[in-house]
């Protein structure tokens, strides 16, 4: 098992995964309310294009505690997405499985589209673009 | 859910103000250099009423920073307002990290 951040990516949040068990017991647990719930958050999902679903959990000033989704695409064990809005967070998550040589699974999370409307561009919040950022800043304050 | 608890007023301001293409383009332009409206309208394809309200949006929103210099106010933007974002976006990724962990050890407890 290992897990790493890919900084390269810049549009998303992607978290790669590598498990042991095999797709189809992976797939299970991400698209079975109970199973789902024991690591993630209480749910009634149904792997089916267009169910709308919630995921419940504590509530905290500006966050009612439910995240809103629906899901876009099903391709058993392989693809699953569904949009993700909790609060003024409107995103896209998708997870991709993949068999490994070793019989466990790839797994792949992606979070992205930050905003309340489309094409917020992630782009902005890229290391590479703060560090740029940050030099610009630096350059305007040191002006003579 | 961590991660999403800090979900506030001031994040949904910062998303909004930059949810507008032409905005952001304002927005990242003044991280490079200092500039009037009557500068930013020149060198954009939008009028100076459209520039100023997209100023005031970024502004409010604390991403930009103006100061005086005689008649005219020179802009510049202001990275660090970013903060709660880029803040929201490393708990996300913590919250992830988490919940795979505890996927992993699931999956190890449970017999298929």
């Amino acid at each position: 098992m290992s897990q790493n951040l890919r900084d390269a990516d810049r549009r998303s949040i992607v978290v790669d995964y590598h498990l042991s068990a095999p797709p189809p017991k992976v797939w299970r647990a991400l698209t079975e309310p109970k199973l789902l719930a024991s690591w993630l958050m209480p749910n009634d999902i149904k792997p089916k294009v267009g169910h709308q679903f919630t995921f419940k959990t504590a509530p905290a000033p500006g966050f009612d505690g439910i995240v809103h989704c629906k899901i876009i695409e099903v391709q058993p064990v392989s693809r699953l997405v569904y949009s993700w809005r909790g609060g003024p967070i409107d995103t896209m998550v998708v997870w991709t499985l993949e068999p490994t040589t070793s019989g466990g699974t790839h797994l792949k999370l992606e979070q992205s589209g930050f905003g309340p409307e489309h094409g917020m561009t992630y782009d902005i919040l890229s290391r590479g673009w703060r560090e740029k950022a940050a030099g610009s800043l630096e350059r305007i304050l040191n002006l003579p | 859910m961590q991660s999403l608890r800090r979900t506030s007023a001031e994040l949904e301001g910062l998303l909004k103000a930059l949810a507008d293409p032409t905005r952001r383009a304002v927005f990242e332009r003044l991280i490079a250099r200092e500039e009037s409206v009557a500068t930013l309208t020149a060198a954009s394809r939008v009028s100076q009423s459209a520039v100023s309200q997209h100023i005031a949006v970024l502004a409010k929103a604390g991403l930009l920073k103006g100061r005086q210099i005689g008649r005219s106010t020179l802009y510049r933007a202001n990275p660090r307002a970013l903060e709660p974002l880029i803040d929201w976006v490393e708990r996300q990724n913590r919250f992830w990290q988490a919940a795979l962990r505890r996927l992993d050890e699931t999956l190890k407890e449970t017999k298929e």
